[in-house]
């Protein structure tokens, strides 16, 4: 065992592949809470902090399954009082056990063997949040359009929002992941802000040639290659961004063999697509940086990402322990209930053009544009509120300083209102809602509407 | 004039031969259909009427069409899709759904619909069982000696959670494998799309179409039909297939 400040920065700085890069107040922090506990703990042949630097295929197997936990075992949830109130604050039912509760709470940053973290906890349940939520938005809005369906799904279960459930529940993150801390805080291992300068050089972390892998499927994921919102339902994740899970998978991600198809904007040698325009474009400017460190670990997450990994683990698990009813209504007391105002999710570019092809469709009259009132002509600030009629209908409504600005706010209220049409409360019905036996439904079919208007 | 042999004219031309158009039935906004339904009592279309009465799903929207192609063809084989109608489906007329959800947005650019939100749901349905089909599979034994094995919670409920990782459902779930179930069925002679080439469906993209259409019927079944019908459907027809009981 020995020393284990020396033996690390010495190992951290020959270190060929990975380099564990913890925030430097960070990692001094660490190495005297290691030095302080280390004394309690078992043998170690290395130290804790950079085991989950190398990939576990790296390592033979023996070593791999005897390596101590590095988060609280499972028994001493039992014996913690943050994880009991936590449990009886979100009124969780009592079929889900405390231990199961202990483990959606460790990232698999902290531990990437299967059976010690809530990874597959979190797929499962971020599947079902999901599709509870896009099935209400759907039965609820059945003519939102593809892009706002989607980021009104990311609104309600995505990143941002679980994350934020995470603080409003009280549930707090760790400093360090260790097996001496307390069951009740998640744990997660953070990676390097990416505004932190890297070790010996001038350029922030962010700014530094990363290693990504190609995991999607798409043939080419560089910003500048267009792709539709039609291709991302098949392609992408539930909120239609490009699928950054098979990237960072700890579990079942092996580190890339020599010639694994890794996008890296430094090497020659990698494989890539036999159609992508590498062989024409000017090599990057960094091309002469060092390539033998890698600044961030991709075994790390954010404390957003782990927040969420966390509350769709909980999801997952209340369906494994307590079945359909109680993960229904976790989404219907943790998710529906809060307010999303959709129409400000709304960003048209021509609402006239648009509104016009809508009528055309529909085989309305077509719209026209119709002053309503006015004031101040004449002056510095006018008013005119116009009106979007077909035939004798009037469709929408908008004021503005000009005559033209209120027709196209009047065109895109118009528009607001048809992809904003909900169904009358009793007429609704989820598919959910009749899943099973025992719930005495009978269902009513929904309204499927045609799609929106592209231009 | 422009010659009747050509296939498009010139806007010149276009502008010279526009004359009125035949008033077309003209909707007001409050008639429009709200719900679509079964309604076989208050309707009166069907498709033995005039051109004005054709379902939707039949005809271009009348006033969205330029009245003369104004652009060359593509250099390829015209491209045509199924607009046969068995009698079986007839009853399923005023069932939008039905051809919607074999409708992709690039067929006739969107103006007759298209099943991008049925494909969305569908696939939040596919991905829920495919997760609980993969909790019932078999899981390996696990290689870890029993000292490892105490320091992991066991509880019936969490069987099978091994098996569930992003790898093992992009495996499953990925575009090719869905694609050849869904030529088993047949869909790709019944879909509704244009591919960018005609002649090379593999290049333009036809493997993302069928599983889009594949994951569509199932959201469509799920609105017409209810959760437990479509779900039903997933793992008896499509994830049976792919290897998962």
């Amino acid at each position: 065992m020995g020393k284990p400040a020396t033996a690390a920065t010495r190992q951290l700085q020959g270190r060929d592949d990975h380099v564990q890069h913890q925030w430097r107040g960070q990692k001094r922090c660490i190495a005297s809470r290691r030095e302080a506990s280390s004394a309690a703990a078992q043998e170690v042949d290395e130290p804790v902090v950079e085991e989950d630097a190398v990939g576990p295929a790296y390592q033979p197997f023996e070593d791999q399954t005897r390596r101590p936990l590095n988060a609280p075992s499972h028994r001493q949830a039992l014996k913690s009082a943050k994880l009991a109130a936590l449990h009886a604050r979100l009124q969780l039912p009592a079929k889900l056990p405390l231990q199961t509760l202990a483990r959606c709470l460790i990232d698999p940053s902290v531990d990437p063997r299967p059976g010690y973290n809530n990874e597959p906890l979190s797929i499962l349940g971020q599947e079902l949040l999901g599709y509870y939520t896009a099935e209400w938005l759907m039965t609820r809005y059945p003519r939102l359009p593809m892009p706002i369906l989607f980021a009104a799904q990311y609104a309600f279960v995505g990143n941002q929002t679980l994350a934020a459930m995470r603080t409003e529940w009280g549930v707090e993150t760790v400093a360090a992941p260790g097996p001496e801390v307390d069951p009740g805080l998640l744990q997660l291992k953070r990676q390097t802000p990416g505004n932190a300068l890297a070790d010996g050089e001038q350029m922030r972390i962010k700014h530094m040639p990363q290693a990504k892998r190609i995991g999607s499927g798409r043939r080419n994921e560089e910003y500048n290659y267009r792709r539709g919102m039609s291709s991302r339902i098949v392609y992408d994740d539930q909120f239609g961004d490009l699928q950054t899970s098979l990237a960072t998978s700890t579990s079942d991600s092996t580190p890339p063999y020599p010639s694994a198809p890794i996008s890296r904007p430094d090497d020659s040698t990698s494989f890539r697509l036999p159609d992508a325009s590498s062989e024409q474009s000017p090599p990057p400017s960094d091309w002469y940086l060092p390539r033998s460190t890698q600044y961030q670990d991709p075994t790390a997450t954010t404390v957003e990402a782990a927040s969420a990994t966390f509350v769709r683990a909980l999801a997952g698990a209340l369906y494994l322990h307590a079945g359909t009813p109680a993960s229904k209504h976790f989404h219907e007391q943790h998710v529906v209930s809060r307010h999303l105002p959709l129409h400000t999710l709304f960003n048209f570019a021509h609402p006239t053009r648009d509104l016009s092809r809508l009528c055309a469709r529909e085989g309305f009259e077509p719209p026209v544009a119709r002053l309503i009132s006015e004031t101040g002509r004449l002056s510095r600030t006018p008013v005119f509120v116009v009106g979007v009629f077909s035939g004798e209908d009037k469709l929408g409504e908008g004021a503005g300083a000009s005559l033209n600005e209120g027709r196209v706010r009047a065109a895109a209220a118009a528009l607001r209102g048809w992809y904003l049409y909900s169904p009358p409360d009793g007429k609704a019905m989820r598919p959910s809602e009749v899943e099973g036996t025992g719930h005495g439904k009978k269902w009513k079919p929904q309204m499927i509407d045609i799609g929106e208007i592209i231009t | 004039m422009a010659p009747t042999t050509s296939p498009f004219v010139c806007l010149r031309c276009l502008r010279s031969s526009q004359t009125s158009n035949p008033s077309k039935t003209i909707r007001t906004v409050a008639s429009a259909p709200t719900t679509i339904r079964r309604r076989s009592a208050s309707t009166t279309t069907s498709p033995s009427e005039s051109s004005e009465q054709l379902p939707r799903w039949m005809q271009t929207p009348p006033r969205m069409k330029m009245p003369e192609r104004t652009r060359p063809e593509p250099k390829q084989p015209v491209w045509r899709v199924n607009a046969q109608q068995e009698p079986v489906d007839e009853m399923y007329d005023r069932f939008m759904g039905r051809w919607l959800a074999l409708t992709h947005k690039s067929f006739d650019h969107g103006r007759r619909g298209f099943n991008d939100r049925l494909a969305f749901l569908g696939k939040r349905i596919v991905d829920v069982q495919t997760s609980l089909a993969l909790l019932n599979m078999p899981s390996a034994p696990s290689m870890q000696p029993a000292a490892a094995q105490n320091d992991v919670f066991q509880h019936a409920a969490l069987e099978g959670l091994g098996n569930v990782t992003n790898f093992s459902k992009n495996a499953i779930l990925e575009k090719t494998r869905l694609a050849k179930v869904a030529t088993a069925y047949g869909i790709n002679r019944v879909m509704r799309w244009k591919p960018r080439k005609s002649d090379n469906l593999k290049s333009s993209g036809e493997d993302v179409v069928l599983a889009h259409t594949m994951y569509s019927i199932i959201g469509a079944l799920a609105l017409h039909r209810g959760g437990e019908v479509a779900a039903k459907t997933v793992r008896e027809r499509i994830l049976k297939p792919l290897g998962l009981r």
